[in-house]
């Protein structure tokens, strides 16, 4: 069986928060959705690798696995969800740079 | 170890891309590289899994479509960041590199522990009835989601 030590662990979480970090700096600075977009998935990969010292604690190896099902799942269809609400707000806008959205919300 | 520091730095390498160019297009490429070489540390320890999920949903489907999405909202790319910029990160460099090399050299003589080894474990997945309820839980947030994407098609055409 593959085992793994702190020091790599320690290289994960590193790599795990750089890949965030740079996902944080690249949704501050974008100016269009598609950009946003980019660092959201980044933001998740970040998230990803984060999960997988979780797999090294025996008893929690099957709670990771479904966590990571879950995520993997759930990620998916919300940035698919955001790919949709991006290619309306060019149908609706003909813009997709983020200075084009004015409001956020919804009626109830 | 050298080669998950490989891997990983690769990883944060393409993040870095993705910060650093301003094409769209080329960021979404770096992006689908990084998410490539996160799944590859799954597969570092031997979780094939996960590696196989990670490449063929968020890779192989979301991250192709975020590439084609980016292709075709391509224009041409401006200046974000200001060239002054580079002081400030050269110098971080630097004592990033600094720090690094210190670590490495100290690492060296550190006595290896046996109680942080810890042993990987992928055998009896949850139970069955808990399966079974995973999967509805998560048909019922692929419905709600497409549910979401109906109401905003919707509320677009009105």
């Amino acid at each position: 069986m593959p085992v793994i030590d702190l020091i790599s662990v320690s290289i994960i979480y590193v790599a795990a928060f750089a890949i965030l970090l740079i996902g944080y700096l690249a949704a501050i600075s974008s100016k269009d959705v598609i950009r946003l977009l980019i660092s959201l998935e980044m933001m998740f990969g970040a998230i990803f690798m984060a999960l997988i010292p979780l797999f090294s604690v025996a008893h929690l190896a099957n709670t990771a696995f479904g966590i990571a099902l879950v995520t993997i799942f759930a990620s998916s269809g919300e940035l698919l969800v955001l790919i949709c609400a991006i290619t309306i707000l060019d149908l609706q806008k003909r813009d997709i740079h983020t200075s084009s959205i004015s409001i956020g919300g919804d009626k109830l | 170890m050298l080669l998950l520091s490989a891997l990983a730095g690769i990883a944060v390498v393409f993040a870095l891309g993705v910060l650093l160019s301003k094409d769209n297009f080329y960021s979404a490429l770096y992006m689908a590289a990084t998410l490539v070489f996160v799944a590859t540390v799954y597969a570092f320890f031997n979780l094939q899994p996960v590696f196989i999920l990670i490449l063929f949903v968020f890779v192989g489907a979301i991250g192709i479509v975020t590439v084609a999405l980016a292709a075709t909202y391509r224009s041409d790319p401006e200046r974000q960041v200001s060239r002054l910029w580079a002081v400030p990160v050269a110098i971080t460099a630097f004592f990033v590199s600094l720090a690094i090399a210190t670590y490495s050299y100290s690492a060296l003589n550190l006595q290896p522990v046996s109680s942080s080894a810890i042993e990987f474990e992928l055998m009896n997945f949850i139970p069955l009835t808990e399966y079974m309820l995973l999967i509805v839980f998560l048909i019922s947030l692929a419905i709600l989601l497409l549910l979401s994407v109906l109401k905003m098609s919707v509320g677009g055409r009105s």
